[in-house]
């Protein structure tokens, strides 16, 4: 319990709080190999020469997929790529660890997908975008396919509506309508952005059965999976912290949806791409209002802190990480496909009060007789509560 | 105290707000006091930004998601701001926020 004069500020030994950042020490040799000099510093703290960096940057990538053992030799793997520096540091870790001669090469075959979704700029724009999409995409020398948002929305998932090549992609030009009206029902920014990630989730599983593809590889990296994982506690989806923010996403029972960034930062890939030369495509981005959804509201808060507390991100992952999936897993969400726990008998309190609602507004019928009346009333109640959502699907589908 | 001569440099999409151009050449005008980087983002801001300043500048230093290299080095291992600028030093700012 709270106290007064509880406040042991001098008792900074057992420090509960996060560490602020550090100035660096002067020492100034490479933390791996203790000899070259470093040209990076990483977390405020690790500094690194050049090839330990690289070296220690590709190890940690083979490291998180070599460690949950789920991808097999000729297994196809969707790779969901998006502009930026994490996408591209992505197809260049599996194009060089395809091509490594060692018995420690990447072995599965990887099909790129980018669906162009930037109706914030305009057609000429777009077009011009995409074609340097597919310029990076070949630049890899990897299979690709390429659809636009707004295609899949109008015509949904089949083999007509991905093209392997920019020239034959015919944007719409009203994408941002279309986009617009298929999230109409929603009537703010948050729930729209929830349930467009929802449609964009959906449509990737789909792809990936279409193209034959057991697994996705999807770019988020550290900070995108921590602001994630606090906006998904306060949507209500604190249930499904686990397949949302973990490294695998295995609510499909054919596709599996996997992070492979997700121990990344930005500035680690950021370095990576610089020393291989390499360049990602990227667009003028508009400076969105921090605060009109809860999406960009977590993402300012986590990117804020992390800058003067460099444990932040490290932090909520790790916390997450010790969040896994309840153990009542009967019924899966219509819309989100998540499982959720077995209701029990007896409602809830959220049921409760939407049963003395529905109760309240039913026409009272004097022909029956109250035991009757009971059983109807009953029986219509269960017959209404038939879908099955989540707790914030259902807030979503309302 | 003379002139000073440095090749300032942008990429991952930094390069917007400067023009599109990837390298300027500079000469910073003699003065004083040593140049530090903190004197030249304020020099940058006066002369190489064409829009949107929040998207580069922070406080008095860079956005966070702007890295800072010198010489090929990260800044972060030469005190950043405060480094002193020497003749033929090359300066790139990487933007990690364009794109994605």
């Amino acid at each position: 319990m709270c106290n007064v004069g509880d406040d042991n500020f001098d008792d900074l030994e057992n420090s509960k709080y996060m560490p602020a950042k550090e100035k660096i020490s002067p020492f100034s040799k490479c933390n791996k190999c203790r000899e070259a000099t470093p040209i990076v510093v990483l977390r405020s703290k690790d500094k690194y020469c050049k090839e330990c960096f690289l070296s220690g940057t590709v190890h940690k990538f083979k490291a998180l997929l070599g460690k949950h053992k789920l991808i097999r030799p000729n297994d196809r793997v969707l790779v969901v790529h998006r502009c930026g520096h994490a996408g591209t540091a992505l197809l260049h870790f599996i194009r060089t660890g395809l091509d490594l001669g060692t018995h420690k090469k990447l072995r599965f075959e990887p099909v790129v997908l980018f669906v162009e979704d930037h109706s914030h700029l305009s057609l000429k724009e777009r077009q011009e975008l995409l074609k340097r999409v597919e310029h990076e995409i070949n630049y890899f020398k990897f299979t690709m396919h390429l659809t636009s948002l707004s295609h899949l929305i109008r015509k949904g998932v089949n083999s007509e509506v991905l093209k392997n090549c920019a020239e034959i992609l015919d944007l719409d030009d009203d994408s941002k309508s279309i986009i617009d009206n298929f999230v109409t029902k929603q009537t703010n920014t948050t729930n729209k952005t929830d349930f467009l990630n929802i449609a964009r989730h959906k449509f990737m599983v789909d792809i990936a059965k279409e193209l034959n593809c057991k697994f996705i590889f999807t770019p988020e990296i550290s900070s995108d999976v921590a602001s994630q994982l606090l906006t998904d506690v306060s949507l209500g989806r604190g249930s499904h912290i686990a397949l949302n923010t973990g490294f695998c996403d295995f609510r499909d029972d054919t596709v599996k949806i996997l992070r492979p960034l997700r121990l990344f930062d930005m500035k680690e890939l950021g370095f990576y791409n610089h020393l291989n030369s390499l360049n990602p495509v990227t667009y003028r981005i508009v400076i969105d209002n921090p605060y009109k959804s809860i999406q960009h509201l977590m993402r300012k808060f986590v990117n804020d802190l992390q800058v003067n507390y460099p444990a932040t991100v490290t932090t909520i992952l790790k916390t997450g990480d010790k969040l896994a999936l309840g153990s009542n897993k009967i019924r899966t969400c219509d819309l989100c496909n998540a499982p959720f726990e077995e209701e029990s008998a007896d409602l809830n309190s959220a049921e409760s009060t939407q049963f003395s609602h529905w109760v309240s507004t039913q026409a009272h019928n004097s022909s029956l007789t109250s035991q009757e009346r009971y059983i109807q009333t009953i029986e219509a109640f269960n017959n209404l509560t038939c879908d099955t959502y989540c707790f914030r699907c259902r807030q979503l589908m309302k | 105290m003379s002139n000073i001569h440095i090749t300032v440099e942008f990429g991952g999409g930094a390069e917007l707000l400067f023009d599109n151009k990837k390298a300027h050449p500079v000469t910073l005008p003699a003065k004083e006091k040593h140049w530090i980087i903190k004197d030249l983002l304020t020099w940058i801001k006066d002369n190489l930004l064409k829009e949107r300043p929040e998207l580069f500048l922070q406080d008095e230093s860079v956005r966070p998601g702007i890295l800072v290299l010198i010489n090929d080095t990260d800044w972060e291992l030469m005190d950043t701001v405060n480094y002193v600028i020497q003749e033929n030093d090359r300066i790139l700012f990487i933007s990690t926020l364009h794109g994605g």
